[in-house]
């Protein structure tokens, strides 16, 4: 005898009417979605264990199917994957230097005020993919260059097992380059830096967690925050704006000398941990002007007195690494790559106290972060992927891993990537706690640091690769010492 | 410093794959080293050369696969092309006279195979294309090769090869018609 599954029990309580509504309801579905049979399945279970969400919390079928409504999923699904995308001048670098347990990942989380409903992200996640057709792509060799070609499929989002921005496994046919997790309160994506940068990886997060918000009830009435998913993408969404900037001819050299590492073994498992510290905004912003800076300048200056107390190393430079967002001097939509970096330089001696360097640490970053310096490394850039086009990938792949292996993240010390304030929708806000943003991407780097802030939470996230704690306990330290208030949370030490 | 804990615990889910590859990595290491070195002692052929290649090719394909584009196409061409290459080796090495004869009919069975592979799963393996457009053009070349230079030999090998890869370059573009296009763009683009 055929077991009855729960939807065809659920089913069995429906009135003629509501039957009527649910048939025609996965008839326009089967429409909708024209992908092989066993993703066809798994994407029409998703629908039914959506609907028995809404059913057993008390919602309407009428209701839930309004939700659900399959307008959502556009022709993304109906229709053949026929584009493809060159990689940008920034990402060519992530395939050719990624290793066996060693790829460029970022993560993204917001925190929301319940526990996620894990049916109704999953159905979020399959409408929004569509807005960001460069992500719902798979990797791919070519002769001379990877590239990203459109993978059509279901994309699933997963309870989160694993520790954050491990690499994601980009070989098999159609594997996507980045991953959706939930964990109690909190939605995370990771990202395969291959796909984008910190600011596309954001517009993402935003929308799904706005799209997974509106399934779960919650409209906003002023959504100019955030990606309509419903709209067409446009191709400036998915230019690569490196080849469409105007540069200097004056170029800049990528190499720098070695900086100070912090102390500490490596760890063979990275990140060793992950810590969060969530400071309040308005009293970073205050202690800021105190010192006369910016947020940023502050901070750095603050990670290099904890670096310092966290090496025995008594002479030579610290160097901070510090990503720059490129769409503030050339204003641009793309999600993908469109950033460069500079790197805030001082030798150990002169790293007293906060004061005495804050001032210095800010000169720097206004000088190296100005238009004319890094669009000096744009034209770095351009030249040095030019310099390649016509060396085929079997012979870019060894140089590559050789030469990033070699040189790897040594002349910097740490990274201090910060995203700015996150803005939301008001009606969405109120169900998110805050945000945060972890960078998995050091090599021989001991910490890498990630900042966020979202309403009055700035938070500052470290990813550790060494289980000396003395950085983060100075920081913790200073932070105190400076009247903020700071809660720590992170993750316990992950086995090596 | 009190941290509240607000990931799950990973402990169980530790890669063994990884603590395995650390392990084998020894022996095999030590086995590239030994066998150099051991044959030059010994004295003879040059069997160290096959016994390296042979070493090599098990860590490529087995502990150390592609990290873009690992598909049964891509392995099954690459695995057929270093069985090509230990061929080759064992001739000039140790037993000479039979390449001649044993390639060709390898290449064209791989041929054959990658052929299957391919039109069993057009849709999806198009996608997979460019390793099987190697092992087709690498055939046509040596065909073309071997005919030239081994005519008074043995020539059929080197035909059933060659029209082998050139029916499937066809049968390809036949099936794939503008997508044929399409993926040579995509595979061979400068940008």
């Amino acid at each position: 005898m055929k077991v009855k599954n729960t939807f065809e029990e659920y089913k069995d309580q429906l009135s003629a009417d509501e039957l009527e509504l649910l048939s025609s309801f996965f008839s326009e579905f089967d429409a909708h979605v024209i992908l092989p049979k066993k993703e066809r399945v798994r994407m029409r279970k998703d629908f039914q264990n959506a609907i028995l969400y809404y059913s057993n919390t008390g919602i309407a079928l009428q209701t839930a199917l309004s939700r659900l409504d399959l307008k959502n999923l556009g022709g993304f699904y109906a229709r053949p994957a026929i584009s493809w995308y060159p990689l940008d001048d920034a990402a060519k670098i992530y395939p050719l230097s990624m290793e066996h347990g060693r790829m460029s990942v970022f993560r993204m989380s917001a925190y929301l005020k319940a526990a996620v409903v894990p049916e109704l992200l999953q159905i979020a996640l399959s409408f929004t993919i569509k807005r960001f057709p460069s992500f719902a792509t798979t990797l791919k060799k070519g002769f001379f260059w990877h590239y990203l070609d459109a993978s059509k499929r279901r994309y699933a989002a997963e309870m989160e097992i694993l520790t954050p921005c491990q690499p994601i496994s980009v070989s098999q046919s159609g594997s996507p380059a980045f991953r959706v997790m939930y964990f109690e309160k909190r939605i995370s994506v990771e990202f395969f830096h291959v796909l984008t940068d910190g600011t596309g990886g954001m517009t993402f997060l935003k929308c799904l967690v706005a799209e997974y918000l509106r399934l779960i009830g919650i409209e906003a009435e002023d959504k100019s925050c955030v990606w309509d998913i419903n709209q067409s993408p446009h191709t400036s969404e998915v230019a690569n704006e490196f080849a469409n900037v105007k540069r200097p001819k004056a170029s800049t050299s990528f190499a720098d000398k070695e900086a100070v590492q912090l102390g500490g073994k490596l760890t063979r498992h990275k990140p060793h941990r992950v810590l969060h510290f969530k400071l309040r905004s308005d009293e970073l912003k205050a202690a800021a002007q105190r010192n006369g800076c910016t947020i940023t300048a502050y901070m750095l200056a603050l990670m290099f007195v904890a670096g310092k107390f966290a090496t025995d190393e008594l002479s030579g430079d610290m160097s901070i690494q510090v990503p720059i967002n490129m769409r503030k001097f050339y204003p641009s939509k793309t999600v993908r790559n469109f950033s460069m970096y500079c790197g805030v330089r001082m030798p150990i001696c002169d790293i007293t106290d906060i004061s005495s360097i804050v001032k210095t640490v800010s000169e720097q970053l206004t000088e190296k972060a100005a238009h004319e310096s890094v669009s000096k490394m744009l034209t770095s850039t351009e030249r040095l992927v030019n310099s390649l086009v016509w060396v085929p990938l079997v012979i870019k792949l060894p140089a590559a891993r050789l030469i990033y292996g070699f040189m790897g993240d040594n002349s910097f010390t740490t990274t201090l990537s910060n995203m700015g304030i996150v803005e939301m929708p008001k009606e969405l806000s109120e169900h998110i706690e805050s945000m945060d943003f972890i960078l998995g991407t050091a090599i021989n780097n001991r910490a890498g640091c990630g900042m966020v802030t979202f309403k009055n939470t700035t938070t500052l996230s470290v990813a550790k690769n060494t289980v000396d704690p003395s950085f983060e306990e100075k920081l913790y330290e200073l932070l105190c010492a400076e009247g903020l208030s700071v809660e720590v949370e992170g993750s316990e030490r992950y086995e090596d | 410093m009190k941290i509240k804990i607000i990931y799950p615990d990973t402990a169980k889910h530790s890669s063994g794959r990884r603590k395995l590859l650390k392990i084998l990595k020894w022996p095999f290491l030590a086995a590239l080293i030994a066998c150099p070195i051991v044959n030059v002692c010994v004295g003879g052929k040059a069997w160290s050369i096959i016994a390296v290649a042979g070493i090599a090719m098990v860590w490529s394909l087995v502990f150390a696969p592609d990290l873009v584009e690992y598909n049964r196409l891509s392995q099954s061409v690459k695995a057929i092309l270093y069985a090509c290459i230990m061929l080759i080796l064992i001739d000039v090495f140790l037993v000479s006279g039979w390449a001649l004869l044993v390639v060709p009919i390898v290449c064209l069975g791989g041929l054959i195979l990658s052929s299957v592979l391919f039109f069993s799963d057009c849709r999806k393996q198009k996608q997979n294309m460019l390793p099987m457009l190697f092992l087709v053009i690498i055939a046509v070349i040596a065909a073309i090769a071997g005919l030239f230079i081994w005519k008074d030999e043995v020539s059929w090998p080197f035909l059933a090869m060659g029209g082998a890869a050139v029916a499937q370059l066809i049968a390809c573009i036949i099936a794939l018609r503008g997508e044929f296009i399409r993926e040579l763009q995509k595979r061979f683009h400068i940008k």
